[in-house]
C-alpha cells in the first residue's frame, strides 16, 4: 500500500462543496488533495443529447428497500464537478421557516442556525457565481441582496401556464436559476437551447468548470480522479481523523492520503457509507456514530408532475431545463392543512424528446403507433408544470451497510426509505391543483399522472444540529466525536424545505470554508 | 475552462462506429450495420430477436433505427462508459445481466402465454402482451419486474428512433447542440 507525503487537507469528493473548500483551503496556503471516484471531465465532455448526459451520472447501484425505493443516480454526479455538472440550475433559496420546523409543528428537526445566519452566505455565492431572477416580484422568497442579473427569457410554454395560475388567483414570478441572463464575469448569457442537463461547457449555467475548479487548481490544489474511497482512518485514540485509505480504480493499488483535516464532500449517499465503513475499536459503530444517527433522516423530495397540451406550436424545446417562473404560494407550512410540509411549482422547464424528463415519459403507457402519434404533437404543443415537495425528516429513512460489497470487497449502501402520510397528502393536494392549474389554461387535454410520488432530490443522513445527542455534526459540519472531520453537502440538512438543495448547498459550504480558514490552527492543532 | 460556442460547432461531426464485418473492421452508422446485419458482441441471436421484435412493438422503426446494436455495444462498453437509462436507474453493473435476465423472461412469459417466443408472436398478440407486461408481471416472468424493463426497453427505443439528430428533425424541433454528439449514440 503506498502512502503519499502527508497534506494539509484531503476531501473525498470533487463536486461543488469538495472543490468549493479545494479552491479556499489552497488559496489560504494549504496544502490540499482531493479524491473523486470519477473521471476528469472536460467541457468538452458535456456533449448535447440526453443519451450522452448520462456518462456525467453516477452509474452503480443502492441496495433499495422501503416502500418509495429512492433511485438516486439521476441527481448524483460522477467525475470531477460532480452532480453540479449536470444541474438544472433551479436556485431558489431556503425560507426562514424551514430552519425551525420541530420548534414550530413538534414534527421533524430543527436546524443549529436560523435563516439569518445563512443569509449573507446566500448574498455572497449568488453574486460571486451568478444567478439570475427577481427579488421584488419573488414575494416570497426572504430577506436577501437583489439577484445580480435579471430573470432570464420566459418562453411561450411558460406563459401559457402562467395564465392558468393567474386565472385562479395564484402569483408566479421569475424563477431565480444559476444561469446567465446577460453576460457574467466573462462568461455569455444563455442561448435557451435546453441542454443544461447534459452540461453547458459555455459556463452560462454554474458547473465547476466556471466556479471551484479553476481557482482550485490556480491555488495548487491536486484533484486526484478515479480514486474510490474506501475508509476514513484515525488515531489510536480515535478522537481524530488522521487519512483516507482509498484504491486508484485503474491500477486497483490501495494508498493511504494522510493529512491534518479530513473533509467528506461524497455524495450524501456515499459519504455515510463511508462513515459506517470506516468503523474501528474507538468507533465501533462507524466514526462518530456513538447516538447511531449516522444515515439517518434522510429525505426525498417528492414531484408532482400535470401536463397540457396544446396544437400551437408553445415553443417548448425553448428555455432551460431549470424553470423559466415559480410559484410558492404553497410554500408557507400550516397546521391547519392535512399535512405539515411546503411545496415550489416549477413553470417552464424546456422539454427534450428522450430520457426520464423528456416528452415520450410524460405518457409511460403508451408505446406503438400512438407513441408516435403523441410524440409528434407533444413535441411542440406540451406544457407542464412540476411541483417540488417536502419530506419531513423520519430517523426510519436511513443508510445502513449491506451485506453485498462492490468490486473492492466494500459494503454498498442499503438504502431503506418510505414516504409519511404528510408527503402522500401534500402529493395528492399538488397533483390536484396541479390539475385545476392545467384546465385553467387554454390547453385541449389535461392529465396528471397518478403517482406514486416521484423522488426528487436526496438529502440529509448525516444532519447537522445544536447538541451531539440528536445530530452528526454542529453547525459548521464538524463531527461530533473527531475534531477535524467535518462533513459538507446536502447530507448536512436537518430539514429540505421545498427547494432544490444546491444553493443552499453553496451558502452551507461557503460559510464552513470561512470557518475553516478562520479557525485553521485550532482546528488542526 | 469554457469551450467558445462557435469552435466547438465547428468541430463538431457525427461519425460511425467501427464494426467487424468479415473479418475487417469497417465503420459504419449503426442503421448501415443494421442493414448488413453485423453480428453483436453480447447479446446472443435468441436475444436479438427478442430485443428487435420487443423494440418494434414499443416503438415502430426502432428496429431499422438499431435498437440491437445499441443496447448491445453499450452493454460492451465498461460500465462507467454505458449511457443506456438503465445505468441511471440502479440497475447494478454490469447491465448485460439485467438485459439477459429481462429477455429471457420476456421469451419464457410469451412461451407460456402462447407457445413461443415473443419474436415470433403476431403483432397483435406482441401489443396485447406488452400492455399486460407494461401493468403487472404476466404469468411465467422470472425476473427483474416487467413494468420497470417496459420502462427501460422503450427509453431505449425512443433514444434510438427520436434521441438523435435526426429524430429532432423527424419531431421538426431544432438540436441546437453545443458539443456534437461524435456518434450516433
Amino acid at each position: 500500500m503506498a502512502i503519499p507525503e502527508k497534506v494539509d487537507a484531503v476531501i473525498v469528493g470533487a463536486g461543488p462543496s469538495g472543490l468549493m473548500l479545494a479552491a479556499r483551503l489552497s488559496e489560504a496556503g494549504r496544502k490540499v488533495v482531493v479524491l473523486e471516484l470519477g473521471p476528469p471531465w472536460e467541457p468538452k465532455d458535456l456533449i448535447s443529447s440526453q443519451i450522452w448526459s448520462r456518462r456525467l451520472k453516477w452509474h452503480g447501484a443502492n441496495q433499495l428497500e422501503g416502500r418509495n425505493p429512492v433511485a438516486h443516480n439521476f441527481n448524483a454526479g460522477w467525475g470531477v464537478g460532480g452532480s453540479v455538472i449536470h444541474q438544472y440550475a433551479n436556485w431558489p433559496r431556503l425560507h426562514a421557516e424551514d430552519f425551525n420546523v420541530h420548534s414550530a409543528f413538534g414534527r421533524g428537526l430543527d436546524w443549529p442556525f436560523s435563516y439569518d445566519v445563512l443569509r449573507p452566505w446566500y448574498d455572497r455565492i449568488q453574486n460571486e457565481v451568478g444567478v439570475s431572477g427577481d427579488h421584488t416580484r419573488e414575494v416570497w422568497r426572504p430577506a436577501g441582496a437583489p439577484y445580480p442579473m435579471p430573470p432570464v427569457k420566459v418562453f411561450p410554454h411558460a406563459e401559457r401556464v402562467a395564465e392558468g395560475f393567474q386565472k385562479l388567483g395564484m402569483r408566479v414570478s421569475p424563477a431565480p436559476v444559476a444561469i446567465n441572463s446577460v453576460p457574467f464575469k466573462g462568461r455569455p448569457a444563455c442561448v435557451y437551447d435546453a441542454w443544461c442537463d447534459a452540461g453547458c461547457p459555455i459556463g452560462a449555467l454554474v458547473n465547476t468548470f466556471v466556479t471551484y475548479l479553476p481557482e482550485a487548481l490556480k491555488h495548487g490544489a491536486e484533484i486526484r480522479p478515479y480514486s474510490n474511497a474506501l475508509r476514513v482512518l484515525t488515531n489510536a485514540r480515535g478522537d481524530r481523523a488522521h487519512g483516507v485509505e482509498y484504491v486508484d480504480t485503474r491500477t486497483k493499488e490501495r494508498q493511504v492520503q494522510m493529512a491534518d483535516l479530513v473533509i467528506l464532500s461524497a455524495f450524501t449517499s456515499q459519504t455515510p457509507r463511508l462513515m459506517l465503513n470506516s468503523a474501528n475499536d474507538k468507533h465501533p459503530n462507524g466514526l462518530s456514530n456513538s447516538n447511531g444517527l449516522v444515515g439517518r433522516y434522510i429525505m426525498t423530495h417528492t414531484g408532482a408532475s400535470a401536463f397540457g397540451l396544446f396544437d400551437e406550436d408553445v415553443q417548448n424545446y425553448m428555455g432551460t431545463s431549470a424553470a423559466q417562473l415559480i410559484s410558492q404560494d404553497g410554500y408557507a407550512k400550516s397546521s391547519k392543512r392535512d399535512f405539515i410540509g411546503s411545496y415550489t411549482w416549477m413553470i417552464g422547464a424546456a422539454s427534450k424528446p428522450n430520457d426520464f424528463t423528456g416528452i415520450a415519459n410524460t405518457q409511460v403507457p403508451l408505446f406503438g403507433a400512438a407513441l408516435h402519434d403523441y410524440m409528434k404533437r407533444a413535441s411542440k404543443g406540451l406544457v407542464k408544470i412540476s411541483a417540488v415537495m417536502e419530506a419531513l425528516p423520519n430517523a426510519d429513512n436511513r443508510i445502513v451497510l449491506s451485506d453485498r460489497k462492490d468490486e473492492y470487497g466494500m459494503p454498498i449502501a442499503r438504502i431503506i426509505h418510505s414516504l409519511d402520510e404528510d408527503a402522500l397528502k401534500l402529493f395528492a393536494h399538488a397533483r390536484e391543483e396541479g390539475l385545476r392549474i392545467m384546465h385553467a389554461t387554454a390547453a385541449k387535454e389535461v392529465w396528471a399522472p397518478p403517482g406514486p410520488p416521484a423522488l426528487l432530490h436526496f438529502t440529509g443522513g448525516t444532519p447537522m444540529g445544536k447538541s451531539a445527542a440528536d445530530s452528526v455534526t454542529d453547525g459548521y459540519g464538524r463531527a461530533h466525536e473527531l475534531a477535524n472531520l467535518y462533513i459538507t453537502g446536502a447530507g448536512l440538512y436537518p430539514t429540505e424545505g421545498a427547494v432544490h438543495p444546491t444553493f443552499t448547498l453553496h451558502a452551507l459550504t461557503a460559510r464552513t470554508a470561512d470557518h475553516l480558514v478562520r479557525n485553521w490552527g485550532t482546528i488542526v492543532a | 475552462m469554457t469551450v467558445d460556442r462557435r469552435s466547438m460547432l465547428k468541430g463538431a461531426a457525427l461519425s460511425a462506429f467501427a464494426f467487424t464485418v468479415g473479418g475487417a473492421t469497417s465503420w459504419l452508422t449503426l442503421r448501415e450495420a443494421y442493414a448488413q446485419s453485423v453480428p453483436l458482441n453480447v447479446l446472443t441471436p435468441t436475444e436479438r430477436a427478442a430485443l428487435e421484435a420487443l423494440g418494434e412493438t414499443l416503438l415502430p422503426g426502432a428496429r431499422e433505427a438499431g435498437i440491437a446494436l445499441y443496447v448491445d455495444h453499450q452493454l460492451s462498453v465498461d460500465p462507467g462508459d454505458c449511457l443506456l437509462a438503465a445505468r441511471v436507474a440502479n440497475v447494478p453493473p454490469p447491465v448485460s445481466n439485467f438485459y439477459r435476465a429481462c429477455l429471457g423472461a420476456l421469451d419464457r412469459a410469451a412461451t407460456a402465454a402462447h407457445g413461443m417466443p415473443f419474436a415470433q408472436l403476431s403483432p397483435e398478440q406482441r401489443n396485447h402482451f406488452v400492455d399486460a407486461m407494461r401493468q403487472k408481471v404476466p404469468e411465467g416472468w422470472t425476473g427483474p419486474p416487467s413494468p420497470f424493463f417496459y420502462l427501460l426497453a422503450r427509453m431505449d427505443a425512443v433514444d434510438v428512433v427520436y434521441g438523435t439528430v435526426e429524430g429532432f428533425e423527424r419531431l421538426g424541433v431544432p438540436y441546437m447542440p453545443h458539443v456534437s454528439p461524435t456518434s450516433k449514440w
